[in-house]
């Protein structure tokens, strides 16, 4: 059975390619536009995934949708009913937003990729984000918990599911907390209030709470209290989001917070100013932390099962991961590599295999790397064209010539196979680096990203050498598979692992099994000879802006820009040779 | 129009915005050449448009940085759009260019036309800002790169196409005429649906609205039934 499943027009649209159970391909759609976070119809994501098997779209089985847009509808007519008179402004916006395009997915989808309608279904926002967290997950049963801004009505939901290979599958979604009471709505707000972009500033938020201390927290639980029954419920009196296109909190929050950050300005941590911003974002994300370690612990005393499986945006929280496997009582905790709306292209259609068309269970392969491959000709091709110095490499001189230069200081481009599904950089499509070196931080951060100089980077080392240098808790390495964990570096690494090591001596650590990237995992060890670490500095292969690289094209063109070193794209090699670039690039200006 | 420049430009919030929205658009237009240079065969115009991209970059840096000086020198900067913040023609850049959709002789000539609208818009800007030399200085020296951009589009146009550049650039000018049509249009559109969207928001929803309310007084927060489980083994929309 083939079916195609599709994740659009909110934010971070994607498709993914299901055949007799298995994922054969899956791309958010941004991969291929280029546009960071594409919410659109995912056309040249539907095409990609369909070349990749050779399909054209009549040969598809089904179509799935991964939520239902009439009810989505509902939420919204209904919301701003609620908000009458003030809602005025928003009315309209909202009706040709929905009535113009969002209303009418199937027949969108029908004519697109001209199936008959009848083929097209669809599935609830939060069963698809269950169904990427469990059914992906190398787990028969599990506790799930998804949470995000908001699906249709759902924000937050509680389940279980069974599943066994050569078996039936079930996800029983128990109980949800509804719209307008959401904890990624809640995080969303204090995202834009400190000057970020929401949907793509959160974890922004994240990295800038560990330079403040929690002192709102008090006022923070105010505004986001617990109910007598153990969910949670926002004091709308400081939001705006349910009310307004383009306002997120009210003025009773500014009132309470102070005036929000002027995102024009940068964030400075030794200002007052700056300082209170990072007090707003550490209490913001200590209260987010307690309410979800809270219902994860409930949840796991009323399943008693071992594993937890985690969807939606708040999965992507690393720091409240962590908590939750410390605290709340699971054996594992399971974040999929694409928590977000993108993964629930791949969860409607795991959904639709299992249980809509009722197929028996198949184990997916527990690996991220479903996207384009690296062709590697390319780049040669590029590089002789441009007259840059290129070599074709065997493994072990790739190897050798990316340890020598990484251990000399050298930034590193590095791409491999297919690229990943999600937005993490887990091996295939990354940036590597000296982690030791603090000032390469401050450096990649000003002239390599171009980004904020709080934000941390993340290290990645092979599993069986893990707990030697970072404080796992029992299931850490799993967490940190798909990078989904903030976990402590031991103390006594911290100074040489400087660059990677947060202001509050933690890190997004990257747990590699050597299955999952053997050519990435073969690097570490090498550079664990060279250095006495094994050990790397990995950060997404993109410009701020940009999304992660997919072809060797657009490496080839960051890796100029961004002024790099090196760029590996498999076993081809180009090394930047500053003083020919620049002469070429004032010739040619 | 010196005038209507003279009014826009003397008005230092505006001019601050201003500034800071063209870095946008800057920075907009070298993402799409970077990413013509990534999607070209020719290594020549690869070359042409990374090196033009980087200009564009530069460009957003100059901009921003003189928005922001401007900026901070205002008491209260407002908003970061008004009413009437609309780009005008040659200030849109490429103005949401597909890159991958269209033919190189195509894009060159969509290139040429939009640096000499830009040239001649920031000529003319470049005119009124005698009060604000350094603002000026900012917008001359851009229009003088963006002749240079103006001249290689023409050259490459002509090499890439021979003899038929006059007609890509015809082409060219066509489009951007209907572009304009269509952007009229879809403003227009958008106007006349939220008046009539508004006017039943106030005539027709009320007592919806009233009943809606009622119902969500009903519905206490914390935990409910999930939607989900209604085990719906449909797939249907609703």
């Amino acid at each position: 059975m083939k079916i195609l499943g599709i994740s659009s027009f909110y934010h971070d649209a994607a498709a993914a390619l299901l055949i007799d159970g298995l994922p054969v391909a899956a791309v958010q759609e941004e991969r291929l536009s280029r546009r960071k976070n594409d919410a659109g119809f995912p056309v040249r994501a539907i095409e990609w995934c369909l070349g990749q098997a050779a399909l054209e779209p009549q040969e598809l089985d089904a179509v799935i949708f991964y939520e239902r847009p009439a009810l989505k509808f509902d939420r919204v007519l209904m919301t701003l009913l609620r908000g009458f008179p003030h809602s005025w402004r928003a009315f309209p916006k909202a009706m040709n937003n929905m009535l113009g395009e969002k209303l009418w997915v199937r027949g969108v989808i029908a004519a697109q990729l001209a199936v008959s309608a009848r083929r097209v279904h669809f599935t609830d926002h939060h069963l698809s984000h269950a169904a990427a967290a469990f059914l992906t997950a190398p787990t028969e049963s599990a506790a799930i918990l998804t949470a995000d801004g908001v699906g249709e009505w759902a924000t937050l939901t509680l389940g279980r599911g069974r599943k066994k290979a050569g078996g039936a599958t079930t996800i029983d979604l128990m109980r949800e907390v509804r719209f307008p009471h959401s904890l990624g709505l809640f995080y969303s707000a204090f995202t834009a209030y400190l000057g970020f972009k929401v949907n793509e500033g959160e974890y922004k938020v994240m990295g800038l709470a560990a330079y403040g201390k929690p002192r709102w927290a008090r006022e923070m639980r105010r505004i986001l209290q617990r109910t007598d029954d153990g969910a949670f419920a926002l004091d709308l009196a400081y939001f705006d989001y349910h009310r307004a296109v383009d306002a997120a909190y009210s003025k009773a929050f500014i009132d309470l917070f102070g005036p929000p950050r002027d995102h024009f300005e940068p964030i400075d941590l030794s200002t007052a100013l700056g300082q209170h911003y990072a007090d707003i974002a550490a209490s913001a994300q200590l209260v987010l932390e307690e309410v979800i370690v809270d219902i994860a612990t409930s949840l796991h005393r009323e399943t008693g099962l071992a594993d937890l499986c985690f969807g939606g945006g708040v999965a992507l929280n690393g720091v409240a991961n962590a908590r939750i496997l410390r605290e709340a009582g699971f054996d594992r905790l399971f974040v999929p590599s694409a928590p977000g709306d993108a993964g629930c292209a791949l969860g409607a259609a795991l959904w639709a295999d299992r249980i809509l068309f009722d197929r028996p269970h198949r184990d997916c392969p527990d690996h991220p790397f479903w996207g384009p491959a690296v062709v590697s000709d390319d780049l040669a091709r590029l590089a002789a064209e441009d007259g840059f110095p290129f070599a074709r490499l065997s493994a072990a001189e790739r190897i050798d010539q990316v340890v020598e230069a990484i251990a000399s200081g050298e930034i590193v481009g590095w791409m491999e196979g297919a690229t990943e599904f999600g937005p993490r950089a887990l091996g295939h499509r990354s940036i590597l680096a000296d982690p030791g070196n603090a000032a390469m931080r401050a450096w990649l951060n000003r002239d390599i990203k171009f980004r904020e100089s709080f934000r941390p980077f993340a290290p990645v080392v092979p599993a069986d050498q893990a707990e030697t240098y970072f404080e796992l808790p029992p299931g850490g390495a799993r967490l940190g598979r798909f990078m989904s964990g903030v976990f402590p570096v031991r103390p006594q690494w911290r100074g040489k692992l400087a660059a990677v090591t947060h202001v509050d001596g933690t890190a997004r650590v990257q747990v590699l099994d050597r299955g999952m990237a053997p050519g990435l995992h073969a690097l570490l060890i090498a550079y664990g000879q060279r250095r006495g670490m094994p050990i790397l500095l990995n950060t997404s292969f993109n410009l701020a802006g940009d999304p992660i690289v997919t072809s060797v094209a657009e490496g080839y063109s960051t890796f100029r820009r961004a002024g790099m070193d090196m760029l590996v794209a498999d076993d081809v090699m180009v090394r930047r040779q500053r003083a020919r670039q620049e002469h070429v690039l004032e010739e040619v200006a | 129009m010196y005038p209507v420049h003279w009014l826009v430009w003397i008005d230092p919030h505006r001019r601050a915005r201003k500034l800071l929205q063209f870095a946008e658009v800057e920075a907009d237009g070298a993402r799409d050449l970077f990413r013509a240079a990534e999607v070209v065969q020719d290594p020549i115009l690869r070359r042409r448009f990374f090196a033009h991209a980087r200009d564009e970059v530069r460009h957003a840096s100059l901009f921003r940085t003189r928005g922001l000086a401007l900026r901070r020198r205002l008491d209260r900067p407002g908003p970061d759009h008004v009413l009437g913040d609309g780009l005008l023609p040659g200030e849109r850049g490429f103005d949401r260019l597909n890159v991958e959709a269209e033919s190189m002789s195509a894009l060159l000539a969509f290139i040429h036309l939009s640096e000499r609208a830009a040239s001649h818009s920031f000529a003319a800007y470049g005119a009124v800002l005698g009060h604000d030399p350094e603002t000026r200085a900012v917008i001359q020296q851009i229009a003088r790169d963006e002749e240079g951009h103006m001249r290689y589009s023409r050259v490459e146009l002509s090499r890439v196409a021979p003899g038929q550049a006059n007609r890509a650039l015809w082409a060219s000018r066509l489009r951007r005429l209907w572009r304009a049509y269509v952007r009229t249009a879809l403003v227009m559109a958008d106007m006349i649906a939220r008046l009539i969207l508004t006017l039943l928001y106030f005539l027709l929803l009320p007592p919806f609205a009233l009943l809606a309310r009622r119902a969500a007084r009903k519905e206490p927060p914390g935990w409910h039934i999930c939607n989900a489980c209604r085990n719906d083994r449909t797939g249907g929309q609703y």
